[in-house]
């Protein structure tokens, strides 16, 4: 009897395997007209916030929980206009590969859409958030989905994640052991600790630039003493 | 005979190759022509027809010739939409800055200025610059805008500042004009940064 009481007991104790949500996000390319004859000229590939993620999403997909699922976000915007720059349908481009990759694209247009898909209660249909990775153009203070393309060197308001809208992510939609990566320009600097203090999370940013150019992760810009900090 | 031949060819070869040339048509002209010969060759101010040098001669302006070869030259001189209220708009290049320049109104000085990013209109009006090889090609170009501000802003990445967005609807080119000697604004609109002071907690690379 006792034997069944304490295997009872252990039974309730133990922990089920609870599927958790890895979330992607992907920014959007600038466009050419306005980077073209720039000093520092960003996006000369469209890719490459896509790229990344999807080579990121084949790296995750070895290491995690068969229950676990890949989630990627994708800042639809900027690829349209993108591809009626360049003549192309990038977003069909991007839809293909993932599917190569197992993982469907999330689109969202605004930073209150995304808020909207962060906002989890760990229910079967809103799982919480064990990872989340950001691919996209970023610096100190905030993530910016349409950075010059809408406007020359900027972004839109609604388009930007800054330090003060942080309060809008809770940091009960994440897991208490969730790891969050930003591999934006200059997360390291401030974005990262903001996030640790209002989110309650730590994310690891980069101190410099990041650099997209030779395709995979992301890489700090060699030559400016980066390192990644959280 | 013989002798004589060869001689005879020795002494007359010579005189038929080498004779002298042939005078040229102009100064056989000249020359022979006693009616030519007799009239002076005219100088330069009588060479002038009577009726030409009665006219004013204008030669071009330099600031004309400096407007016309200035790249901005191509820019359309109205497009779009342009009735309605207006502003006076400067195309302002600031590097490493967002945004397009500074507007006012007509009865304002630039020290009342607002700096400002532009998007265009699908359809009806681009940015004057899409129409150059270059964005920075109508630089200090000035223009009077048509259309209004946008209820968003633009976030500048380098100075962390909201900066107003106008879009336009249409553009009428003025002409360049004389820079204007004003920094676009560059206080941080954010709190305070009190976190980012105690230092960032750095990975082993």
């Amino acid at each position: 009897m006792r034997f069944w009481l304490s295997f009872a007991l252990l039974a309730l104790a133990a922990p089920t395997a609870q599927a958790h949500d890895i979330v992607l996000i992907s920014g959007g390319p600038a466009l050419r007209s306005f980077e073209r004859y720039r000093t520092a000229s960003h996006d000369k590939y469209w890719g490459n916030f896509i790229d990344s993620a999807i080579l990121r999403a084949k790296e995750l997909q070895l290491t995690i929980a068969p229950t676990d699922q890949i989630v990627w976000l994708v800042f639809r915007p900027s690829y349209q206009r993108r591809s009626q720059e360049d003549q192309d349908d990038y977003l069909k481009i991007l839809e293909e590969r993932g599917l190569k990759a197992g993982i469907t694209p999330i689109y969202f247009d605004n930073k209150a859409q995304l808020f909207t898909l962060l906002r989890r209660d760990g229910s079967k249909e809103k799982p919480k958030i064990s990872r989340l990775e950001y691919f996209g153009h970023s610096n100190k203070k905030c993530w910016m989905f349409d950075y010059s393309n809408r406007v020359d060197g900027g972004a839109l308001e609604p388009l930007v994640v800054h330090v003060d809208d942080l309060d809008q992510i809770s940091g009960k939609s994440f897991t208490s052991d969730a790891e969050c990566i930003s591999y934006g320009c200059h997360s390291g600097e401030e974005f990262s600790q903001r996030w640790r203090m209002i989110v309650g999370r730590p994310m690891i940013g980069a101190v410099g630039k990041t650099d997209y150019s030779e395709g995979g992760i992301p890489k700090l810009s060699t030559g400016k003493g980066g390192t990644w900090a959280f | 005979m013989g002798l004589l031949a060869t001689f005879v060819l020795i002494t007359l070869l010579p005189c038929l190759c080498f004779a002298p040339p042939l005078p040229l048509r102009s100064s056989s002209a000249s020359s022979t022509n006693p009616a030519t010969s007799l009239v002076t060759e005219p100088t330069p101010e009588e060479k002038v027809p009577a009726e030409e040098s009665e006219e004013e001669v204008r030669p071009p302006i330099t600031e004309k010739v400096m407007r016309a070869t200035l790249r901005a030259a191509h820019t359309p001189a109205k497009h779009g939409r342009t009735d309605g209220p207006y502003l006076i708009a400067q195309r302002t290049i600031v590097e490493d800055y967002c945004g397009w320049g500074w507007v006012r109104k007509e009865n304002q000085s630039w020290r009342q200025a607002t700096w400002i990013a532009i998007e265009g209109t699908p359809n009806l009006c681009p940015t004057p610059h899409a129409f150059l090889p270059k964005p920075e090609d109508d630089k200090n170009q000035q223009y009077r805008f048509y259309g209004e501000f946008a209820p968003y802003r633009a976030y500048e990445p380098q100075a962390d500042m909201w900066v107003d967005v106008f879009i336009l609807k249409g553009f009428m080119s003025m002409g360049p004009a004389e820079p204007i000697r004003r920094a676009p604004p560059a206080q941080a609109s954010s709190r305070p940064n009190r976190f980012a002071e105690r230092g960032a907690n750095m990975l082993k690379p």
